[in-house]
C-alpha cells in the first residue's frame, strides 16, 4: 500500500514537530517548575548553585548543570524565599537580590546596607525582612535593618538597645530573634579576642526584649546554664517554634562558636506567652546519647527535632573540625530528653544548612567521604533512612538545600 | 678599506669616489675601536673626528630659535605649578606607600616578614606564592625547608603545590596551587595553628571569621 502526502497533511505534521520541539525547550528552561535549591562547594574550590525538581533520587553534577558563582558576588550565607536569594555584599555595602535563570545568577534589586555585617535574619510576613547584625568592623553595636523584599525598599535601620560589650569583653554575637506579640526576643552573648586564633565567650546567655519597631529595650534576662545562644542563622538555623508556639533555642559553647567546651551544649525554651528563658527546662545535650557537642537543629513536628553533632576524638582542632568527616545526625526527643543515632555516614563541614523537613520526611544531606555526597530521606514515622538525590562530579561539599519557596 | 691621513684629507677635498666617502662615514659614526684607521703617531684619531664633525654641522641647517612659549607662564601659574607639584608628591607617596607594603623577596632566601602595623596588611609576592602577612604579625618561612614560623595571621596563595612544616611541628601540609589559605597562629606560643581554606572561611567560629574578613577585607 502506497501513502502520499499531500501538502496540508505535510505542513500539519511540520507545526505539530515545531510545536513540540518549542513546548519542550520551554520545559527544560523553565525554572518555576523546580522545587529545590543547592549550593555546592566543588573540589577545586569553585561554587555553584543548582535548582531541582526533586531530592527524591537522580544525579545532579554541578559542573554540567549548575550556575558557576562569583564568590567575590555572593557566599552561602544566603536567604532563600519565594525564588529568589538575598545576600549581603560586604564590599559594596548592598544588600541584594537575585534570581537564577539559565545558569546565570541575576541581580533584579538592592538596598545600601554598609557597615553591617549579618547574624540573623527573621521574616516578618512573606514581604517584610528584619536583618539582625553588628557594625563592621567592631562587632560591638548590634543593629538592623527592615526591608520590604518585593520592591527592594530599606524601610528601616539603625541601632537596638543592646549593652556594648564591657569589662574584658570586646565584642559580640546575636544567636537569635524572634517577634512576639510586638516585642523581640534578641539572644546574644560576649566575647573576648585573646589572640589570632584565639576568644573566648562570657559564661552567660543574654535575652534583651525590645519593643518592637522602636528598639528600645524593657528588660534583659540573663541564664549562666549555658552560652552562645542560637547561631548565624543565614548559614544555619538553631532556633524554631513548635506547634503551641514554645520557641526553643539551642546553646552552642562548642569549639566551633562559643569556644566554651567545658559548659554544656543545650536546648532552651521560651515558653509561649511568657517573655523569659523557661527556668524549669534545659536539655542537656551534651550529657545525652551524643556525649559531644553539636551545632544546628532543625523541628521535626510533634517535639522531635534532627541535631548535627560534632566527633571530638576524630578530629584534633579547629584546623580540621570542617575538612575531617565526624558529624553524626541525631534525633532528640525535647519531652523525654533523649536523643538517638541516625544510621547515617559521617559527614564534614562544621556548618551548613543540610536538612530540609517536608511533611513526613527530612532530607539530610550528607558530605561522606566513603559514601559520596547525597541526599539522604529520613522516614519521620517510620524511622527508614534510604538514599536519594546524589551530587557527583566536582562535588566536595553540598553546603546548603534549600525549598525555593518555603 | 684603510682609512689613511690621506683618504680624510680627500674626503675634506670632496674628492673622494662615493666607496670611499662610504668609508670615511662609516668610520666617523664608528666609535673608537677602529684599527682600519693608519695615522702616523703625532696625528689624533679624535681630532680628525671633530674637524670632520665641524664641518658636518656647517651642512646641517640651523636650528631656528625656540618660539616664545606660554607654557612658561602656565608653569609660572601658582595653581598649575602648585597642582604639578603635589601630583608628584602623590605619586612619590603611592610609590613609598606600594615598595613599604610589597615585598619582592629573593627566590630560596627565608622569607621574613614583620608586620607591626595595627592598620594595614603586608602583600609578599615570592617566587613560590603569594601572601598577605595580618597586622601585628610576624613570619619567617624557609624556602629551601619548607618550614614556616609564624605569630599572628597570615593568608597564602601558592603558584605551585606546596608543602610547609610548621615550626614545632614534623606534621607536613599540603598546599595547593590557586587556592588561598588562612593560617592563624596566636602570639603566646600556646595556641593552636589553625589552618583553613579560605573557601570554607563559614567553617571558623564566627569571632574568628569576622576578624579574618575585616582584616584581610575578604
Amino acid at each position: 500500500m502506497s501513502f502520499k502526502f499531500n501538502r496540508l497533511q505535510f505542513l500539519l505534521l511540520f507545526f505539530l514537530f515545531c510545536g513540540t520541539a518549542c513546548t519542550r525547550k520551554s520545559s527544560e528552561g523553565d525554572t518555576t517548575a523546580k522545587k529545590y535549591s543547592i549550593y555546592i562547594l566543588a573540589k577545586d574550590g569553585k561554587e555553584y548553585l543548582l535548582q531541582s525538581k526533586t531530592l527524591d533520587k537522580g544525579l545532579l553534577m554541578p559542573e554540567q548543570e549548575g550556575a558557576e558563582l562569583n564568590s567575590q558576588e555572593i557566599t552561602r550565607s544566603v536567604i532563600v524565599k519565594n525564588g529568589y536569594y538575598y545576600h549581603l555584599n560586604r564590599k559594596k555595602g548592598t544588600f541584594v537580590k537575585y534570581k537564577l535563570s539559565n545558569r546565570s545568577l541575576i541581580e533584579v534589586g538592592s538596598v545600601p546596607l554598609k557597615d553591617f555585617s549579618i547574624e540573623n535574619f527573621y521574616w516578618k510576613g512573606s514581604d517584610t525582612l528584619l536583618l539582625t547584625g553588628l557594625n563592621v568592623p567592631e562587632s560591638s553595636q548590634v543593629k538592623y535593618a527592615i526591608v520590604t523584599t518585593a520592591k527592594m525598599g530599606l524601610i528601616a535601620e539603625g541601632n537596638m538597645d543592646i549593652p556594648l560589650p564591657f569589662g574584658r569583653f570586646d565584642n559580640m554575637s546575636v544567636g537569635f530573634v524572634e517577634l512576639r506579640n510586638q516585642k523581640l526576643f534578641v539572644g546574644y552573648t560576649y566575647h573576648q579576642q585573646l589572640s589570632a586564633s584565639n576568644y573566648t565567650t562570657s559564661d552567660t546567655t543574654y535575652i534583651t526584649t525590645l519593643n518592637y519597631p522602636q528598639m528600645t529595650a524593657i528588660k534583659t534576662d540573663k541564664d549562666t546554664r549555658s552560652t552562645y545562644p542560637g547561631g548565624i542563622n543565614t548559614i544555619q538555623p538553631y532556633a524554631f517554634n513548635d506547634e503551641q508556639h514554645n520557641y526553643y533555642f539551642m546553646t552552642c559553647p562548642g569549639i566551633a562558636l562559643g569556644n566554651r567546651p567545658e559548659l554544656p551544649t543545650a536546648i532552651m525554651r521560651i515558653k509561649s506567652g511568657s517573655d523569659i528563658p523557661d527556668e524549669n527546662y534545659f536539655f542537656n545535650l551534651s550529657t545525652s546519647a551524643t556525649h559531644n557537642h553539636a551545632y544546628g537543629m532543625w523541628y521535626l513536628g510533634n517535639n522531635k527535632v534532627i541535631i548535627r553533632s560534632e566527633r571530638k576524638d576524630l578530629f584534633k582542632g579547629l584546623g580540621d573540625h570542617y575538612s575531617t568527616p565526624h558529624f553524626e545526625f541525631y534525633v532528640a526527643d525535647l519531652i523525654s530528653k533523649t536523643t538517638h543515632k541516625l544510621d547515617l555516614p559521617l559527614d564534614k563541614g562544621t556548618r551548613r544548612q543540610c536538612v530540609l523537613i517536608n511533611k513526613d520526611m527530612a532530607y539530610i544531606s550528607v558530605n561522606s567521604s566513603t559514601e559520596g555526597n547525597y541526599i539522604w530521606i529520613y522516614h519521620i514515622k517510620t524511622g527508614e533512612l534510604k538514599k536519594g538525590l546524589q551530587l557527583a562530579g566536582n562535588t566536595d561539599f553540598i553546603m546548603r538545600i534549600d525549598e525555593l519557596t518555603p | 678599506m684603510k682609512i689613511s691621513k690621506e683618504l680624510i684629507e680627500k674626503y675634506h677635498r670632496h674628492e673622494c669616489s662615493a666607496e670611499e666617502s662610504e668609508a670615511v662615514e662609516g668610520w666617523l659614526f664608528s666609535g673608537e675601536s677602529d684599527e682600519a684607521l693608519q695615522l702616523p703617531i703625532s696625528e689624533d684619531k679624535a681630532q680628525h673626528k671633530a674637524v670632520l664633525w665641524n664641518e658636518i654641522e656647517k651642512v646641517f641647517p640651523q636650528e631656528s630659535p625656540a618660539p616664545i612659549s606660554t607654557k612658561k607662564d602656565f608653569y609660572k601659574n601658582p595653581f598649575w605649578s602648585g597642582a604639578i607639584a603635589a601630583t608628584f608628591v602623590i605619586a612619590i607617596l603611592g610609590i613609598t606607600g606600594y615598595y613599604l607594603t610589597t615585598v619582592k623577596p629573593t627566590n630560596d632566601m627565608p622569607l621574613v616578614v614583620n608586620n607591626s602595623s595595627s592598620m594595614h596588611v603586608k602583600h609578599v609576592d615570592a617566587r613560590a606564592y603569594q601572601i598577605s602577612v595580618g597586622t601585628n604579625t610576624s613570619t619567617r618561612i624557609n624556602n629551601t625547608t619548607g618550614v614556616i614560623d609564624l605569630s599572628g595571621s597570615l593568608l597564602i596563595s601558592p603558584k605551585e603545590d606546596m608543602e610547609l612544616i610548621f615550626e614545632g611541628s614534623s606534621e607536613k601540609m599540603i598546599f595547593k596551587a590557586g587556592q588561598t589559605y588562612i593560617i592563624l597562629k596566636g602570639e603566646n606560643g600556646v595556641d593552636k595553628i589553625i589552618v583553613v581554606n579560605e573557601k570554607n572561611i563559614m567553617d571558623l567560629p564566627p569571632v574568628l571569621q569576622k576578624q579574618i574578613i575585616n582584616e584581610f577585607q575578604i
